[in-house]
C-alpha cells in the first residue's frame, strides 16, 4: 500500500510537469531529498527516478522556459569552479573507488545548485520551492518528532522514513538541517500566498517547529544542540518584542530539561569534559591529521582521503572524587576514521583551492542576504515585503548549517546546496527588479551644451 | 503507523500545494506592480472557475 502511494505520487508530480514544466524543478526537489526509491521497493526502486527528474527539470527549462530575466551569478560562476576542481581530484584521489562513489552524488549537487536559480524569475516560484524543501523534510521531522515524543531514538537509532544512517537520513545531519530550515518554516508561513488559511499555517508552523527542535533530543546529537542555542541567538535580531521573547525562550528551555532522557543529559556533558569521550578526542586527532595532511598535499587527497588516516587517540578520565582524582589515561588505536567537520573535510580532500572556494561560496552568501536585509527591510509593499524575510531566514539557515558543520562532515550536504542556490536566485531576482528602469533610446540630435568661457 | 501518518500529512500538504500552484497564473511571470496609490489584487491572481452551466 505504501509502495503503491509513494510510487503513484512520485509518478503523478512528474505527469503535473506536463502542464507546468517548472514542476519539474520542484519534483527534483522533493526526490532530491526524501528518496521516494529507497521507501518504496518495487517499481520506484528499479527506476532512475533522480536522473529521469533532474533529465526532465532541465530539458523543460530549455525547452519552454522563459529565459529573459535569467541572469548568471558569480557565486554559480564559483560553483562551477568548484565542480570542474572536485571532478579534477577525484580523477586524482588517493582512494579511487570511494572516491567515485561520493563523486556520483555531489556533481548532481552542485550542477543542480548552478542550475536552479536560472529558473527562479517569479515570487512564485520562490515560495513554491521552499514550500517544497519545508514540506519534504517536514515529513522526516513529524516522524522523528512523534518517535522522540513517544520516548523513542538514540545516538544513531532514531529510524525515520529511511534504515539507512546517510545523506539527510544520517542523525547528526538530519538534527542541524532540521534547525536550520526553521526560519523557513516561518518564513513560508508568513509569507505563501499558496495557503491563504493564515490561521492553520501558523498552528502547522508551530507544530512542525517543535518537531524540529525535537529531533536533536531524539538523534541525541550535540550538534543540534548548538544549533538550536545559535538559533535562539539568531531569533533576537528578527523578533519585534526582545525582552518577552528572552522571558519566554529562558522558561521553555528551563522547562525542556526535566523532560529530556538521561541518556541525552549525559552525552551533552561531555561537551564540557571533552577530553573523556572517545569519539570527540578523535575528531580533535583527525583534525591535527588534516593539518599535517594538507601541508603535504596542498591540493587535497580527493574524495574520502581520510582513509588513509591512522591515529593514536589518548582519552583522559577522572576517577574518584573531584579534590582527589586520578586521572586514567588511555590510549587507542584508530584507523580510517572520517573527519566529522565540513571544513576539515574541504580541507583534505579538497586542499587549500577547494577549501577556499568553498568558504567564498559561503561567506559571499552571508554577505549578500545581508546587503538583502538591508536595501528590503524597509519595503512595506505587499508583492516587495517578501524579499528581506527569506534573506533573513536563508541567512540564519546558512549560518546553523555552518556552526553544523564544525563537527559534521556535510560539506556537499544536497539541501544546502538548494538553499545556496536559492540565495542566488534570490540575489539576482532583486537586483533585476531593484534596478531603475532603463531610459528609453534617444533617437534625436544630443542636446546642445553650452559651456561658460 | 507514525511513518504513514507523517507521510500522509507532508504528502497531503504537497499535494494542496500542486494543485493551488496548477491554478496560478503568476507562476510563470510575475503580475504587473500596482501603481502608487492602486491596491494590489489580494488574493493574487488566479484562474478564473469555469462558470454554471446548466443543461438544457
Amino acid at each position: 500500500m505504501l509502495d503503491l502511494a509513494i510510487t503513484g505520487f512520485t509518478l503523478a508530480f512528474l505527469a503535473l510537469g506536463l502542464r507546468k514544466p517548472f514542476v519539474w524543478v520542484l519534483a527534483f526537489i522533493y526526490i532530491d531529498i526524501l528518496t521516494p526509491q529507497k521507501i518504496s521497493w518495487s517499481l520506484l526502486a528499479s527506476l532512475p527516478i533522480s536522473l529521469i527528474a533532474f533529465v526532465l527539470a532541465f530539458g523543460g527549462w530549455i525547452a519552454l522556459d522563459d529565459k529573459r530575466d535569467t541572469r548568471f551569478t558569480l557565486r554559480q560562476g564559483l560553483i562551477v569552479l568548484l565542480l570542474v576542481y572536485c571532478g579534477l581530484t577525484t580523477m586524482m584521489a588517493e582512494f579511487q573507488t570511494e572516491a567515485a562513489e561520493k563523486w556520483s552524488w555531489v556533481w548532481k549537487a552542485l550542477l543542480f545548485a548552478i542550475f536552479l536559480p536560472l529558473t527562479l524569475r517569479t515570487r512564485l516560484r520562490f515560495e513554491a520551492v521552499v514550500t517544497v524543501i519545508v514540506l519534504t523534510i517536514g515529513g522526516i521531522l513529524i516522524t522523528g518528532g512523534i518517535k522522540t515524543a513517544a520516548g523513542g531514538g538514540g545516538y544513531g537509532l532514531l529510524r525515520t522514513f529511511v534504515a539507512e544512517n546517510a545523506g539527510i537520513y544520517e542523525g547528526s545531519t538530519l538534527s542541524t538541517m532540521a534547525i536550520a530550515i526553521i526560519p523557513l518554516i516561518w518564513w513560508v508561513a508568513r509569507y505563501t500566498t499558496l495557503f491563504p488559511q493564515r490561521r492553520l499555517v501558523l498552528l502547522f508552523a508551530a507544530a512542525l517547529t517543535f518537531a524540529a527542535l525535537l529531533i536533536p533530543v531524539g538523534t541525541q546529537t550535540r550538534t543540534g544542540l548548538l544549533c538550536i542555542g545559535l538559533l535562539g541567538v539568531l531569533a533576537l535580531r528578527s523578533v519585534k518584542r526582545r525582552f518577552l521573547y528572552l522571558g519566554v525562550a529562558g522558561a521553555v528551555a528551563v522547562a525542556a530539561v526535566p523532560f529530556l532522557p538521561d541518556s541525552y543529559m549525559e552525552r551533552i556533558n561531555t561537551i564540557e569534559n571533552h577530553k573523556s569521550d572517545q569519539s570527540a578526542s578523535t575528531r580533535v586527532a583527525v583534525w591535527m591529521w588534516t593539518l599535517d595532511y594538507v601541508k603535504d598535499h596542498p591540493f587535497g587527497g580527493g574524495f574520502d582521503a581520510y582513509r588513509g588516516n591512522n591515529l593514536q587517540v589518548e582519552t583522559v578520565k577522572e576517577l574518584g572524587p573531584d579534590n582527589n582524582a586520578k586521572l586514567d589515561v588511555q590510549v587507542h588505536e584508530e584507523k580510517a576514521r572520517a573527519y566529522h567537520s565540513a571544513y576539515f573535510e574541504m580541507l583534505g580532500e579538497q586542499g587549500y583551492p577547494g577549501f577556499l572556494l568553498w568558504a567564498w561560496i559561503h561567506f559571499l552568501g552571508l554577505w549578500q542576504m545581508e546587503r538583502l536585509r538591508r536595501r528590503w527591510g524597509k519595503e512595506k509593499a505587499e508583492h516587495l515585503a517578501w524579499i528581506a524575510p527569506l534573506a533573513n531566514a536563508l541567512q540564519m539557515a546558512q549560518l546553523i548549517y555552518l556552526l553544523g558543520a564544525l563537527f559534521i562532515g556535510i560539506a556537499f550536504q544536497p539541501v544546502m546546496f538548494m538553499l545556496i542556490a536559492v540565495q542566488c536566485g534570490l540575489w539576482s531576482y532583486a537586483k533585476r527588479i531593484g534596478a531603475p528602469a532603463r531610459q528609453p533610446l534617444r533617437t534625436g540630435p544630443p542636446p546642445l551644451r553650452v559651456s561658460a568661457a | 503507523m507514525v511513518d504513514y501518518f507523517a507521510l500522509a500529512l507532508s504528502h497531503g500538504l504537497l499535494v494542496l500545494a500542486g494543485l493551488k500552484l496548477l491554478a496560478r497564473q503568476d507562476l510563470d511571470a510575475d503580475p504587473a506592480p500596482p501603481q502608487q496609490g492602486e491596491e494590489p489584487d489580494e488574493p493574487p491572481a488566479r484562474r478564473p472557475k469555469p462558470e454554471l452551466r446548466l443543461r438544457a
